[in-house]
Parts: C-alpha cells; structure tokens; sequence
C-alpha cells in the first residue's frame, strides 16, 4: 500500500518533510497518519510548516501548490488534534469528535469500496478483453494518385542536379552526348524495366550537360506518348512508366 | 372490431420492419464514420425522432449478439467496433497503441470518475485522500477521461467523466454494465 502512493508521488512531492520521525512527502505522511500507520504525537506540525515557511521565502511555489500544503497541514493538524484531545472531552465536544470519526469512518470506507472496484477495473483491463474500432479513419483515406505538374518535374531534376558533384571537382574535357543517344538508352531502360524512379533514370550521368540531355530525352519520350510520370502520393518520388505511344504523359501547362 | 386489432396489428408490423430497416441504416452510419456518434448527430443523420433512434440502437445491439462487431454505447455516444470476444485475433492483426497496464493510483481514479461522474478533481482528492493531478493528466492524455464540463460554483471548476475509449479497454458495451456502484458516501457534508 505504501509503495504505491510513493510512486504516484514521485513525480513531484508537495513538500518534502524531513524530521526525526517521518523522512518523505507531506502526502505520504497525510495518507499514512489517516491510516494510524504514522503516530502523528511523535511529529512536530509546528517546525513542520515553519520548515515549510522558510522553504517558501527561498523559492515561491505556485498558487495552487501553497493551497494544497495548506489543506493537507489543516488536515494534518485536525488528525493530531483529534488524537491528543479525546480523554479531556466534554460531552458535547465527545459527540462532535464522535460525528467526525464517524465522518473519517465513512470515509475510508468510500475509499475501501473504490479500491476494491479500482482491481476489478484492473483484472477486467488485465484480461485484454479490449474492443478497437476501425483502423482507417475517414480523413485519412488516401488520394488515389497525385498529378504531375511540370513545376514538380522541374524541381525533382534541379535535386538531381544538385546531387551531382560541385563544379571544382568536374575536369574539362570534350563532350559527346547526344540527344539521340540518350532516347535509345531510356528506352533501353524502360523496355527493361517499365517502371522507373525518377532518380533512377540519371544514375549514369556524370556530369550537369549530360544529366540536362537525360532530362531532355525525358521530356521527349513523355511528349510523343512513350513514357509518362506519376507521382504514387503527395511527396513520393516521382515515377516514370514506359507507355504505349499514345496520348499525353503529362498535362499540358499552357 | 376484428377490423380495429387488424389495424394495430398491421401497425406493429410496420414499426417492427422500420426499426429494422433503422437499425441497418444505423449500423452503416457508425460502421462508415468509424467514431464515436452522438445519438443527436443521428436523428439528424436517420431523420428520425429520438425514440426511434433508441429503439434502431437497441435493435441492432441484439442484432449483433454473437457476432463479430459490437456496439458500444457511452452516455449519449455509439460506436461500432469488435466484439471484446475477438480481441486477440483483432490483435494478431492489428499492433493497437492501447495502455496496457496503469498504476493502482490511475485504476483507483478511474473507478471514481467511472461511478461518480461528472465530478470535480476537489471530489476526488477528497476521497483518495491525495493530490491527484498529476494522475488526473495522465489519464486525460491516454484519452481515458475527458472534461466534461464546468461546475456552477465559484472558480468554475473542471468536471471530469470517462470516454468511450474507457469502454474499449474494458471490453464494456456501456457504463452500466460496470460492476454495481457503491452506495453514495456517508460523509456527504
């Protein structure tokens, strides 16, 4: 029992009391004197919550953690009270401290018939007798496809280039590439493989002008029908689909 | 006469094949929105008055007893999701983020919000005997209570009540299959 209000409280103690009987937090010590498992006669509430008061001047907690000390001290008090004063009673005061007790009494009785409902609730959640809904929920159905627009193309091939080496490590040289060639290779590859990533098809390029004639040899088997691109998803790579020459690859954005 | 119980008869017939058919509309209603449905969100979905309403819910309860789905049923709320009977195979294909296990304290309060709600964290703090705002967050942030409200009194305080995901991960088609509720507490001062 004592080491489950501990670890509820471990988080953030109100107060932490520190005297020669009773070492923890307030709320502990509140839990344990309602229970008679701490004797309140052996703890000092007044150099308890003078301790408090010098703890406070120091660093001032927030509103609400001054009210809850207050409640859990007033409370502290009234069971302490309640434990030196029985035997010096009049009547009168005996029937009030009887009405407490039997308020105290009911108490704790609540609190025993919620604990014992609290391991129902837990042997019933232990069961995993769980019941789930279903797994998509409306607004997540995804769109079927996403069309490319030019813009899209445009900057997926300015990121190819941007992967390509930086301009200082280029050596010059001659270069030979030619539009022609570049369509026979794409569509060797397509032939191969009717659907390519996008990235995929400059995988050979070495240099910027040869990656801008890959792209264009794209655009040119996209204009007559023989490839078209799509995008699977919103932010997916763009694919590129061999295509019997038919028909536009790709909206026309004029 | 005869003619008069004939009448009546045929007009039970008739709500009886209603109820029915509402039912079916509600059960395709909850199984396409796949959240939980205020039952005043389904009069205006069913046009249907609040009577029939009920009865297509009650209706479709017994409908799928012994089945596969399950309809749960939280204060003004219904939802349609699998029979707590299933769980395991639901299991096996789903991975589902559900709490597995809480700590004493959080069973402790969920009980008293459970039986007691709408209530105040003051109240609860008043029968647990501790603070309780730190469980009552993390219970809030697992969906397992909601706020529910304000009290009329000064500060306007928060009131606390379970949720239909509370039902789920007890397998309850509604609060009021909870095990009996313990007497009010005699210290009602």
């Amino acid at each position: 029992m004592t080491s489950q209000v501990t670890t509820e409280l471990e988080r953030d103690p109100l107060y932490v009391v520190r005297s020669a009987a009773f070492e923890g937090p307030i709320e502990l010590l509140l839990t344990l004197a309602q229970r008679a498992e701490v004797d309140l006669k052996t703890i000092a509430i007044a150099s308890l919550t003078d301790d408090y008061l010098r703890a406070i001047d120091q660093e001032r907690p927030p509103l609400d953690r001054l009210a809850a000390f207050l409640v859990i001290g007033a409370r502290l008090v009234q069971l302490k009270a309640a434990g030196l004063m029985p035997d010096a009673l009049g009547a009168e005061a005996e029937e009030d401290l009887a009405a407490w007790e039997e308020a105290i009494k009911g108490r704790l009785e609540e609190y025993k018939r919620f604990k014992e409902l609290a391991d129902s609730l837990m042997r019933r959640h232990a069961s995993g007798r769980f019941t789930f809904a279903g797994l998509l929920e409306p607004e997540v159905i995804p769109q079927a496809r996403v069309q490319v627009s030019l813009d899209a193309l445009a900057s997926a091939f300015q990121q190819v280039l941007d992967r390509l080496p930086p301009a200082d490590q280029v050596t010059f040289e001659m270069e030979h590439v030619s539009l022609a060639d570049k369509l026979d290779h794409l569509r060797q590859m397509l032939a191969h493989q009717p659907q390519l990533n996008f990235s995929a098809i400059f995988h050979h390029a070495r240099t910027r002008l040869e990656a801008v004639v890959i792209f264009l040899a794209l655009l040119e088997l996209i204009r007559i029908g023989e490839a078209r691109v799509a995008q699977p998803s919103a932010f997916a790579e763009i694919t590129v689909h061999a295509q019997e020459r038919k028909g536009d690859g790709i909206e026309s954005r004029d | 006469m005869p003619r008069r119980e004939r009448g009546t008869a045929l007009n039970r017939a008739i709500d009886v094949r209603d109820t029915t058919g509402l039912a079916a509309a509600l059960e395709a209603v909850l199984f396409t929105l796949n959240r939980p449905v205020t039952i005043l969100e389904l009069q205006d979905i069913l046009q249907s008055p609040l009577p029939d309403v009920e009865a297509a819910a009650a209706a479709l309860a017994e409908g799928l007893a012994g089945r596969g789905l399950f309809l749960q049923r939280h204060q003004d709320q219904l939802q349609l999701v699998t029979d707590p009977a299933q769980a395991d195979v639901v299991r096996r294909v789903l991975r589902p983020e559900y709490p597995s296990r809480l700590s004493p304290a959080a069973y402790e309060t969920l009980a008293i919000i459970a039986y007691r709600q709408p209530l105040t964290r003051a109240r609860i703090e008043e029968i647990r005997g501790v603070n309780c705002e730190a469980v009552l967050e993390s219970l809030e942030e697992k969906g397992l209570i909601e706020e529910t409200g304000r009290l009329e009194a000064p500060g306007s305080p928060r009131l606390f009540g379970t949720t239909m995901k509370f039902l789920q991960i007890l397998g309850l088609s509604s609060l009021e299959e909870l095990p009996p509720a313990p007497q009010s507490g005699s210290t009602s001062s």
